[in-house]
C-alpha cells in the first residue's frame, strides 16, 4: 500500500519536474535557423559542391581514378602534345563529397566549394558540365599549354600539390 | 530454433484454440520495413496473440549495399569513405576501426598527436551517437521533447566535427597513418572543451530530469526486455547492451587501442537500479553515463594534446599494404566493431570482413522479445540502439 | 438566445415551432463553424507550443506572422487530397466511421454554455447528455479500425475502445461531486452556482478539497478520453504507425483530425464549466469582460495545459493505462465522491 502511494507521488512529482523544464524552454530563444532567410556560415573546410576550373585542368585523370564512386567523367582526344580535354563532367547524383579528388589534384583546379544547395526538379540536371562550350577543347600537355597561353602550374609547386594542410 | 514451439504463459503454437468452440490463430504482423519504431528498414515478423508477442523474426537486408564486396574493388584510402556509411551516427568510430586495421597490416606507427585527435573525435562521435540513442529511445516511448533537445546538442557536435573534418555527418577524416587535417586554428579545442563542460554539467542533468527519472519512463523500461548476462554473452552482444547486462567489458579498457590507456575514466555497467539487471532502463542509463565518461576522455585528450605531426605518411593517393591479414577491434558507440582485412599485397584488399556490433546485438530480439507486449518489443528494439546501415552493410 | 427567438417570431413572422427549427439549424451551422475554426487554431497553437518547448519556432512562413496561416493551408491541402479506400476495406463502415467520430463531438458541443444567455441547447440533463453523446466516438474509432482491414488499425481500435470505455468512468465520477454541490445537471445551473469570483469556484481547495482533487482526476481522464499523449494509445505513432486512422486520407482523415481538436476543446470547456466557474470572471472587478470571452480563455488555458503535458511526458503502456484507470483513478474518484459528500454534509453545503 505504501508502495502504491509512493508510486503515485513519484509519478506526479517527476511529471511536474519535467513540465518545469519544458516550460522554461518556452522563454528561451529557439536554436534553429529560419533556413532560406538565415543561413549557417560554413566552416572553412566544409565540403560542398565540387568545382573544377577547367582552364587549369590538364585532364591527368587522377581525380576520376581516385573517386570511390566514379562520378567524374573526363573525355579527351588526341595524344601527347595534341591531347585535348573535350569533356569534364561531375555527376552529383553519385558524388559523396569525400574530397579525395581535391586533395590529390596536382594543379589545384578541382576544389570543394561551400555551396550545398542541390535540390533540383530533374536529376539529369545534376550532371554538371564544366567545360565552357565555346572553349570546346583544353590542351593537356604542358608544352601545348604554354604555347597557347593557358595557365600552367609553377614548377616548384609540383611535388606537393594541394595537401590540404592546416590553413 | 525457428520451428520450435514457443511457450508463453503456458500457451504455445500447439494449442491456439484456447477459447473452447472458437477457432483462433496467431496474428502474423509485419513490423517494418516501413515502421517508425524499427529505426530504419528493419523488418520484424511478429506472431502475436493480442498484445502478446509469441515469436519475433528479424528480417534483414533491406539496406544491403555490398560494402564488403566493394572493398575488394577500391583501394584502402577510398574505402574509408565507405566505413562512414556503416554506422552513420558515429562515423568517426568506424573510420577509427578501419584505419587501425590497415595500420596493423602495414606495421605503421601513428603520431601521438594524431592519436589524441582520433580519440577526441571518436568520443565526440560517440556522444553524438548516444544522444541519438537516448533521443530515439525516448521517442519510442512517446516522449517527443527529449528528442529535440538531444538533437540540439548533437547539432553542436556536428558543427564541431564539421570544423575539423569538413563533413557534417560523413567525415572521411581518418586515414591510414594519421588524420586528414590538423586541428583547426579557430579556437576549436577551446570550443570542444566548453561544449563538453556544458554537456556534462548542464544538459545531461536536464535529460535525466526530463526523461531518465520520469516515473512513466521508468515504468515503461524497467523490468522490460531483460537480457541477462549469459544471454548477452551467448548472442555476442557488445557495447552498452552487454554492459547494461552487468558484464564489465569495454574494448577501450580491456583491449586498449590508440591512447585510451593514458586517460582516467570508468567503464559503466548496469546495476538494475530501477528493476532487474539488463532491462531496457539499464541499457539506457549506461549510455547516458557513458556520455559523461566520454566527456572526461575528451577533456583529457585535448588538454594533453601533444605537438608534432598529425600524419605519419606523406599523403599519397595509394596506400601500399603488404600481404597478410589483420583483425582489429575498437569500441564503437554500438559495441565492438571489428575489421578483418586480408591483403594479397595489391592495391585493394583481398577480403574485408566487418564485425558489426548492431548485427549481433539485434539477434537477441529473437529470444528476449518472446512473451513481451508489442509496446515492450518497441522498447527492446529501441534500447538495443541498432543502426541498419551497420547491420546490412 | 432570446434575441434570436424574438427575431424569428417577430420580424421574420414565424410561429414558435418554426423559430425552434430556424434557431436549431442556425446553431448547428454556427457550432460546426466554431468547431472547424477551433481545430484550425489549435493545430497552429499545438505546433507553436511544441515548437517553443523544443527550442524551435514551429511554422514561421505561411501567412508571415508566426505562420498563422499554416493550419489553414494544411486544411486546404488535405481537402485537395485523393480519397483512398483500401481495396479490402469494409466500404460502408470505412466511410461512415469518420462521420460518427465527428458527430460524437459535434453533438456534445450543443450543450456547451458559452454565456449566460447563449447555449445552443439548454436542457436540464445537459451534463449527462454531453457524457452520453461523446461516447459515440468510441464506436466510430472501433468501426474505423475494423473496417480498414489493417492490423495496425485494428490494434489501435482495440486499444482505443478499451481505453475510452474505461476512462469514461473516472471522467463521469469526477463530475459527480460538482453535481452534488450544485444539485443540478444543467450546465447553466452548475456555472451559476459558482458565482462570486475565484474563491467560489469548485476548484477552490479551501471550499472543498475533494473537488480540487476531482478537478485533476477529471483533467487526467479527459486527456485519456481525447486520446492525447501520454495516453494516446489508439494512435501511438511509434508503435502502431498511426493507429486506427492508418488507412485514412484526405477529407476522412481531416474528420478524425477535426474531432481530436474539437474533443480537446470540448473536454477543456467542460472542465471550465465544472470546476473553473464557467463564464464568470475570476475577480468581481473584472465583470466588464464578456462572459463568452472568460469561458473561451479558460478553455484555451486548459488546452495549453493539455498540450504542455503531451509534449513533456512519455507514453504509458496499454496495461499500465488500464492499471491507472481501474486501480488508481476509479478508487480515487470514488473516494472523491464520498469525501466531497461528507465534506458538504459537514459544512452544510449539500443541496
Amino acid at each position: 500500500m505504501g508502495q502504491y502511494f509512493t508510486d503515485i507521488y513519484l509519478a506526479v512529482s517527476s511529471a511536474l519536474q519535467g513540465m518545469a523544464i519544458t516550460f522554461k524552454h518556452i522563454y528561451k530563444k529557439p536554436v534553429t535557423l529560419q533556413f532560406p532567410d538565415e543561413r549557417q556560415v560554413m566552416p572553412e573546410r566544409f565540403r560542398g559542391f565540387v568545382h573544377n576550373d577547367t582552364a587549369k585542368c590538364d585532364a591527368c585523370n587522377i581525380c576520376a581514378k581516385l573517386c570511390p564512386v566514379d562520378c567524374i567523367y573526363i573525355e579527351t582526344e588526341g595524344k601527347a602534345k595534341d591531347r585535348y580535354m573535350t569533356r569534364y563532367a561531375i555527376d552529383y547524383n553519385k558524388c559523396i563529397w569525400c574530397s579525395l579528388c581535391t586533395e590529390n589534384c596536382h594543379t589545384g583546379s578541382i576544389t570543394m566549394s561551400h555551396d550545398y544547395d542541390h535540390a533540383v526538379f530533374d536529376r539529369r540536371t545534376l550532371v554538371y558540365e564544366f567545360m565552357d562550350p565555346r572553349e570546346a577543347k583544353v590542351p593537356c600537355h604542358r608544352a601545348t599549354r604554354i604555347e597557347q597561353n593557358w595557365w600552367v602550374e609553377p614548377k616548384e609547386d609540383k611535388p606537393g600539390g594541394d595537401k590540404g594542410d592546416d590553413e | 530454433m525457428a520451428n520450435e514451439p514457443t511457450m508463453v504463459n503456458g500457451r504455445g503454437w500447439g494449442d491456439q484454440d484456447h477459447v473452447p468452440g472458437i477457432k483462433s490463430e496467431l496474428l502474423e504482423l509485419n513490423m517494418g520495413p516501413q515502421h517508425p519504431a524499427t529505426h530504419g528498414v528493419l523488418r520484424l515478423l511478429l506472431h502475436t496473440d493480442g498484445e502478446i508477442v509469441y515469436k519475433v523474426t528479424p528480417v534483414l537486408g533491406y539496406l544491403h549495399r555490398c560494402a564488403e564486396k566493394i572493398a575488394e574493388g577500391v583501394n584502402y584510402k577510398q574505402w574509408v569513405v565507405y566505413t562512414d556509411r556503416f554506422d552513420y551516427l558515429a562515423p568517426m568510430c568506424c573510420n577509427h576501426a578501419y584505419v587501425t586495421a590497415v595500420e596493423k597490416l602495414m606495421g605503421q606507427a601513428v603520431p601521438e598527436r594524431a592519436e589524441h585527435i582520433r580519440v577526441a573525435t571518436s568520443e565526440l562521435s560517440r556522444i553524438a551517437s548516444h544522444l541519438i540513442a537516448l533521443a530515439t529511445f525516448g521517442l519510442d516511448m512517446g516522449a517527443w521533447t527529449p528528442l529535440l533537445y538531444c538533437f540540439r546538442e548533437r547539432e553542436e557536435i556536428l558543427n564541431l566535427l564539421e570544423r575539423i573534418s569538413g563533413g557534417r555527418m560523413l567525415y572521411n577524416y581518418m586515414i591510414p597513418g594519421g588524420v586528414r587535417y590538423d586541428v583547426p586554428n579557430d579556437n576549436w579545442v577551446a570550443d570542444v572543451l566548453d561544449f563538453v563542460d556544458l554537456m556534462e554539467h548542464n544538459k545531461l542533468p536536464e535529460y535525466n530530469t526530463l526523461l531518465s527519472y520520469n516515473k512513466i519512463f521508468i515504468e515503461r523500461t524497467a523490468d522490460v526486455g531483460i537480457i541477462d548476462a549469459k544471454t548477452a554473452l551467448d548472442y555476442g552482444c557488445t557495447g552498452p547492451v552487454l554492459r547494461g547486462s552487468g558484464v564489465d567489458f569495454d574494448c577501450r579498457r580491456d583491449d586498449p587501442y590508440s591512447v585510451y590507456h593514458k586517460f582516467d575514466w570508468q567503464v559503466q555497467i548496469g546495476h538494475g537500479e530501477k528493476g532487474t539487471v539488463g532491462d531496457c532502463w539499464d541499457r539506457y542509463i549506461v549510455r547516458a553515463r557513458e556520455i559523461e565518461q566520454s566527456c572526461r576522455i575528451i577533456r583529457q585528450a585535448l588538454q594533453t594534446l601533444p605537438d608534432g605531426p598529425y600524419q605519419a605518411l606523406a599523403l599519397k593517393a595509394i596506400v601500399k599494404v603488404p600481404a597478410g591479414a589483420a583483425y582489429t577491434r575498437v569500441e564503437s558507440s554500438k559495441g565492438e566493431l571489428g575489421h578483418y582485412i586480408i591483403s594479397d599485397g595489391g592495391q585493394t584488399a583481398f577480403r574485408n570482413k566487418v564485425r558489426s556490433p548492431s548485427f549481433c546485438n539485434l539477434q537477441v530480439v529473437e529470444k528476449v522479445g518472446v512473451g513481451q507486449m508489442v509496446s515492450d518489443l518497441v522498447a527492446l528494439v529501441g534500447s538495443l540502439d541498432i543502426v541498419l546501415g551497420e547491420i546490412d552493410r | 438566445m432570446q434575441l434570436l427567438y424574438d427575431f424569428f417570431t417577430g420580424q421574420a413572422g414565424m410561429d414558435l415551432a418554426g423559430a425552434h427549427i430556424a434557431v436549431a439549424s442556425l446553431m448547428a451551422v454556427l457550432m460546426f463553424t466554431v468547431m472547424a475554426l477551433c481545430a484550425i487554431i489549435f493545430t497552429w497553437m499545438e505546433r507553436k507550443v511544441a515548437g517553443f518547448m523544443q527550442s524551435r519556432y514551429g511554422p514561421m512562413y505561411t501567412g508571415r506572422w508566426h505562420g498563422w496561416a499554416q493550419a489553414v493551408a494544411d486544411m486546404l491541402k488535405i481537402l485537395g487530397k485523393e480519397d483512398i479506400i483500401p481495396g479490402e476495406a469494409d466500404k460502408g463502415m470505412f466511410q461512415f466511421a469518420p462521420i460518427l467520430v465527428l458527430l460524437g463531438s459535434l453533438l456534445a458541443w450543443a450543450a456547451i454554455p458559452w454565456a449566460p444567455d447563449f447555449v445552443a441547447a439548454d436542457f436540464d440533463l445537459g451534463l449527462f447528455y454531453i457524457f452520453a453523446v461523446s461516447s459515440l466516438v468510441v464506436i466510430g474509432i472501433l468501426m474505423a479500425g475494423w473496417s480498414s482491414n489493417n492490423k495496425w488499425a485494428l490494434y489501435g481500435a482495440a486499444r482505443g475502445a478499451a481505453q475510452m470505455v474505461s476512462y469514461e468512468i473516472p471522467l463521469a465520477l469526477a463530475a459527480i461531486p460538482v453535481v452534488m454541490r450544485t444539485g443540478s445537471l444543467n450546465p447553466q445551473d452548475i456555472i451559476i452556482a459558482q458565482q462570486g469570483g475565484i474563491w467560489n469556484w469548485n476548484i477552490n481547495p479551501i471550499m472543498n478539497p475533494f473537488l480540487f482533487i476531482a478537478f485533476f482526476m477529471y483533467f487526467i481522464a479527459s486527456i485519456a478520453e481525447t486520446n492525447r499523449g501520454p495516453f494516446d494509445m489508439p494512435e501511438t505513432e511509434s508503435e502502431l504507425v498511426a493507429g486506427y486512422h492508418t488507412e485514412y486520407t484526405g477529407m476522412r482523415f481531416a474528420f478524425f483530425f477535426l474531432s481530436e481538436y474539437a474533443n480537446l476543446f470540448l473536454v477543456s470547456m467542460i472542465a471550465t464549466m465544472l470546476f473553473l466557474g464557467g463564464w464568470w470572471a475570476p475577480f468581481p472587478g473584472m465583470a466588464w469582460i464578456p462572459p463568452a470571452l472568460n469561458f473561451i480563455i479558460k478553455g484555451v488555458l486548459l488546452v495549453f495545459l493539455n498540450m504542455w503535458v503531451r509534449w513533456t511526458l512519455p507514453r504509458v503502456r496499454v496495461d499500465q493505462l488500464m492499471f491507472l484507470c481501474w486501480k488508481v483513478m476509479i478508487p480515487l474518484s470514488l473516494l472523491c465522491v464520498v469525501g466531497a459528500g461528507l465534506w458538504m454534509m459537514a459544512w452544510g453545503q449539500l443541496k
